[in-house]
């Protein structure tokens, strides 16, 4: 095509020839560019294309771990007492965001709370594995999850999705026994590998929760579940596109753990001790179930779900009341003059006649020491119910020596105290039981004291329930269980059932070593205390349910040595130096069913003032939600009718009791009891006045 | 009528020669390259013309007019304009530099607002080179072109707008500005000894400027480019998802509209500088090859174009706009296949993004303008006109 000649005799005509050569080359040069691209287009399209399609497809498609719902935890009738429930919350995922700084300012504008938390969610997010979503605010209201995903286009790594919560509806009422939930952390992940087991990749999945304390701990691999898996074909934002049936595997919910516990003993329980502290174990005593086992004060576990502030969590472990120890199974205290039918049973064991009299003159000198009665009086001449309907320490310091603290302490053991109980949940002290080997044995370990000989002396002290005694509200529930119970050696069970298989009875258990005749004796004190008029705590004992009757025993307890002189903690003292209230009791009197157990611990009265009008109160409710006691309660009364026992306790006959008795009065008699529909819902409670 | 050297005089200047003249294969190699550009653009976006393939479309058909309209230009105009278009987009790209109209975007202070328009005077700045550094080697002799110290004047006249754009700091147009004036010098015949010299310094300046001369997130590209594995979700992920989106695309594609790398976007800027990578993709090694292939002719038919032309002049300043053209395709190729680090460089259109395209449209003008008025002689015009 080219016209010009080729010959350079002008320097147009060099010119030309120079630049048609460089044509040559830059055309070469494009070509050999165009060739380079093709020969890495054909390496990375031909030569490497399953290698980058395998890359592309984990792009694309995402296999998501399905959280499994976490078994629920329900009380004895079915209640829900930890449950889930849906809640909305708002993820980051700090790869995918451009600017971690800049995402957190936008969502501070939609969020207002997560500013003051932004310190505290750059370092969760910073912390969390890449593009592992971290959640920075759950329970979101609707119009807060509706203001994210509106902007989630300029909120690139911002997500928000709905997943399960743990919820516990009664709040604190439950909160030492379920435990809680909580987000596992690295020394949950250490353990799990020193167990030498592989770690369930659930656990990082946000929002999983592991058990922290008691049920929820010791049940956590039943209640977890199995997670499942879900192929999804996500964008590069994280965002779901589409779902792949075919390649999803189901979660496997967790199993329901089924306790024996009654929610609505337990709410009115926690309720009675008001700002008290202190624990209450109700127990079936024909079977061991545990009804009620309370801490009073509690916390409330939803706080800890989602991971609880510094600020309360602190304020909780230093209020000195110690919400967050359980003084149900945890806390021991001396058990006072509620430890008397131990010591009687181990006097009758002695050989001691029952009907033999001791002289109480206000107090009894041993030794160099004067151990006083609480009644500075005097109780005059007491035989052995009388000194339990009256709480005569003179007549315990009086007979101990005879049957010694070794035989105190058997019979303590047998009647359950310084005893862990397998009730499925950790955190049981196993409470003192001294006896002359336990003072050698701890004396050895210890070296607290250099002198490993047992004193009589002191068993003077244990006899009526102090020294070195220590037990809990459970092992107390227990020893009264067994006295009413009168022939099985009762065991406590909290657990009814996991995932529909029934955990054993606490009535596969050997018999107790007491005669017939002894328990007897003991049961008539503690039914003279509660139904005597001159019992310690026939005010407070009253039920008002028809001829439904308590048997009970008080308990004062000195938390501290007294000085010289110094007979009962001042009343107005300082909380920490006040005296433990106990109370415990069955009912009914004639024909046990259910035993309760309650400490206050460092009460500003007594045990008559303030544990027995308390036991009342929640056992009033257990007896209410028993059938066969409504039924009773409902039965048109004996020929000679008295007017309900809560006549001098206007509370009493205020109650759903007094209701029903006149209810029952009015329309006697029903051909079948009617079924318990009102039960015990909040009511106000009063602490009586102390005497 | 095709016109020849026999042609009649006056023939040559009539419109529908003129137009005859001009060279179909070119516009249709540049219409079907638009063509793929607005079919990818309406893939990304999910099957929509909006937001980008109708636009592609209609700025292109724009252009094509505005390109046919300046082939029908004399190359004596454009010889006359050379030097006061340099000038001009000299003093607006100092403008941008010094005067409060010129304002960031993106990162580079490099737009400039006029009141009634904002431009990027850099990318007109190519045309503006190329064309005055033909004018001003269309009046020197071969042997001045060789070597001489006359070459000062062309060195400076690159360097002065390559230090501009580069201090806004926009790299990669500075880069192409720098390579399209070194292209023009070398097609007017530098000595290959010089050349040689040239490129050994380029080559031991490069690593000291790349250390102490650059920006942080510069000096970030080039390195990711060296070791994208080093932070495949930061720097590198872009050249990672790019090379993911080529490889899985195969020998023949995962189909139209089908890219899971572009569509779920994984691929980012695919709109834009990646969508070779869309291309490569759904239509796997067979489409991506074929528009390479298309490119590289049609650049090898703009050089072929340039070759031809009667006048010194014509013949850089095509040759200029067609390695100018070139360049754009070599880097962005290199760019998302791996070869080169990711410098803002469009795939010419291709890429969706009205300044690129319209630079490449006035340049191709320039190449067919050439081409019909190849027997245009220039005289030496040594003044400012």
């Amino acid at each position: 095509m080219s016209s010009e000649p080729a010959i350079f005799f002008s320097d147009p005509n060099e010119r030309q020839g120079s630049f048609l050569r460089r044509t040559f080359v830059l055309g070469g040069l494009t070509a050999v560019g165009g060739l380079a691209l093709t020969g890495r287009l054909a390496q990375l399209q031909v030569v490497q294309a399953q290698e980058y399609t395998t890359l592309a497809s984990a792009n694309q498609f995402n296999f998501r771990l399905v959280p499994p719902p976490r078994g629920r935890i329900l009380d004895r009738g079915g209640v829900v007492i930890a449950g889930n429930r849906p809640s909305f919350r708002v993820l980051v995922v700090r790869d995918e965001t451009k600017d971690l700084d800049q995402t957190l300012d936008l969502l501070g504008r939609l969020l207002p709370d997560t500013v003051d938390r932004r310190r505290s969610i750059i370092r969760d997010v910073n912390a969390a594995p890449r593009f592992s979503p971290v959640p920075v605010k759950s329970d979101l209201t609707w119009e807060e999850f509706a203001r994210v995903n509106l902007y989630a286009n300029e909120l690139p790594g911002v997500m928000a999705d709905m997943h399960e919560a743990r919820f516990y509806p009664f709040g604190g009422a439950f909160a030492h026994v379920i435990g809680y939930v909580a987000k596992p952390n690295d020394r949950d992940i250490e353990a799990i590998r020193e167990r030498g087991e592989t770690v369930p990749e659930i656990l990082y999945n946000p929002g999983f929760r592991i058990g922290r304390q008691g049920v929820e701990k010791a049940f956590d691999t039943d209640l977890r579940g199995e997670a499942g898996g879900t192929r999804v074909e996500v964008d590069a934002r994280g965002r779901v596109v589409a779902e792949d049936i075919g390649g999803s595997r189901p979660a496997v919910p967790g199993k329901d753990v089924i306790l024996t516990l009654d929610s609505d003993v337990q709410n009115r329980a926690l309720e009675v001790f008001g700002e008290e502290s202190g624990g209450c174990v109700v127990m079936d005593i024909r079977n061991g179930d545990v009804l009620c086992m309370v801490s009073a004060p509690s916390f409330d576990p939803n706080l800890f779900v989602s991971g609880v502030p510094s600020r309360i969590y602190n304020a909780l472990r230093d209020y000195e009341r110690k919400p967050l120890l359980d003084k149900a199974i945890y806390g021991t205290f001396p058990p006072g003059s509620t430890f008397k039918m131990t010591s009687a049973l181990a006097f009758l064991d002695a050989g001691i006649d029952p009907t033999e009299r001791v002289v109480c003159t206000g107090g009894y000198r041993y030794g160099a020491r004067t151990f006083r009665c609480w009644k500075a009086g005097g109780h005059g001449a007491m035989d052995m119910h009388n000194a339990i309907k009256n709480s005569c320490d003179t007549y315990f310091y009086h007979l101990c020596n005879r049957a010694g603290v070794d035989r105190i302490a058997r019979v303590a053991q047998d009647l359950g105290f310084g005893h862990v109980y397998e009730i499925g949940i950790a955190g049981q002290s196993k409470g003192i039981v001294p006896s002359t080997r336990w003072k050698r044995e701890y004396t050895e370990a210890t070296s607290w004291d250099d002198d490993p000989t047992w004193y009589p002396g002191e068993t003077l002290s244990v006899a009526i329930g102090q020294g070195a005694l220590a037990v809990n509200a459970l092992q107390l529930a227990v020893m009264t269980s067994r006295i009413a119970n009168g022939r099985k050696a009762i065991h406590p069970r909290l657990v009814k059932s996991v995932g529909g298989v029934e955990r054993p009875s606490g009535a596969a258990v050997p018999d107790l070593p007491f005669s017939r005749e002894h328990l007897d004796i003991v049961r008539a004190g503690m039914a003279a205390v509660a139904n005597d008029v001159t019992g310690t705590a026939y005010r407070a004992s009253q039920l008002g349910l028809g001829d439904i009757q308590m048997a009970g025993k008080t308990g004062t307890a000195q938390s501290r040595d007294y000085r010289p002189g110094e007979s009962r903690g001042p009343r107005n003292a300082q909380w920490s130096r006040r005296d433990h209230a106990l109370f415990v009791a069955f009912a009914p009197h004639d024909a046990p069913r259910y035993a309760i157990a309650l400490i206050i611990q460092h009460a500003p009265s007594g045990g008559s003032a303030d544990a027995a009008p308390r036991a009342r109160e929640i056992m009033k409710t257990v007896l209410l939600k028993d059938p066969d006691m409504r039924a009773r309660i409902e039965r048109p009364l004996p020929p000679e009718p008295q007017a309900p026992a809560g006549a001098d306790e206007g509370e009493g006959g205020a109650g759903p009791g007094g209701e029903v008795t006149g209810a029952a009065a009015a329309a006697p008699p029903p051909a079948a009891p009617a079924p318990p529909t009102a039960t015990s819902g909040p009511r106000p409670y009063l602490a009586e006045p102390p005497r | 009528m095709t016109a020849s050297a026999l042609t009649r005089p006056g023939e040559r200047d009539r419109l529908s020669t003129k137009i005859a003249e001009l060279d179909w294969r070119l516009i249709g190699l540049l219409a079907v390259i638009a063509c793929v550009g607005a079919a990818m653009l309406y893939s990304i976006a999910g099957g929509h013309w909006q937001p980008w393939a109708a636009k592609h479309l209609l700025r292109f058909g724009a252009l094509l007019i505005a390109m046919l309209t300046l082939a029908m230009v004399h190359p004596k105009w454009w010889f006359r304009a050379a030097y006061p278009l340099y000038g001009v987009l000299l003093v607006l790209v100092l403008m941008i530099e010094f005067t409060p109209l010129g304002y960031t975007a993106g990162g580079a202070r490099n737009w400039l607002n006029l009141g009634f328009i904002r431009i990027q005077p850099a990318e007109f700045m190519k045309i503006g080179l190329v064309l005055a550094l033909a004018r001003w080697y269309h009046n020197h002799t071969a042997q001045e072109a060789r070597w001489s110290w006359k070459l000062l004047i062309p060195a400076g006249m690159i360097g002065l707008p390559f230090l501009l754009v580069a201090k806004q700091p926009d790299l990669g147009s500075a880069m192409i500005i720098g390579l399209t004036g070194a292209a023009v010098m070398f097609m007017a015949g530098l000595s290959w000894r010089v050349i040689a010299a040239g490129a050994a310094a380029a080559v031991v300046a490069v690593p000291p400027f790349v250390m102490f001369g650059m920006h942080e997130y510069q000096r970030n590209r080039v390195l990711t480019f060296l070791n994208p594995e080093a932070d495949p979700s930061g720097t590198g992920y872009n050249i990672i998802q790019s090379k993911i989106a080529l490889g899985s695309g195969g020998l023949l594609g995962k189909g139209y509209g089908l890219g899971s790398q572009s569509q779920l976007e994984f691929l980012p800027e695919r709109h834009t500088d990646f969508i070779f990578s869309t291309v490569a993709e759904e239509f796997g090694f067979i489409g991506s090859f074929t528009v390479l292939a298309c490119y590289v002719a049609a650049i090898l038919i703009a050089l072929r174009i340039a070759s031809l032309a009667h006048s010194h002049f014509g013949r850089l300043a095509a040759a200029g706009m067609t390695a100018f053209f070139a360049l754009f395709v070599l880097i962005n190729g290199a760019m998302v296949m791996g070869m080169a680090p990711v410098v803002g460089v469009p795939m010419p259109l291709l890429s969706y993004g009205g300044s690129s395209m319209m630079t490449v449209m006035f340049g191709f003008g320039l190449v067919l303008s050439t081409r019909v008025h190849r027997y245009a002689e220039l005289p030496k015009g040594h003044g400012l006109f």
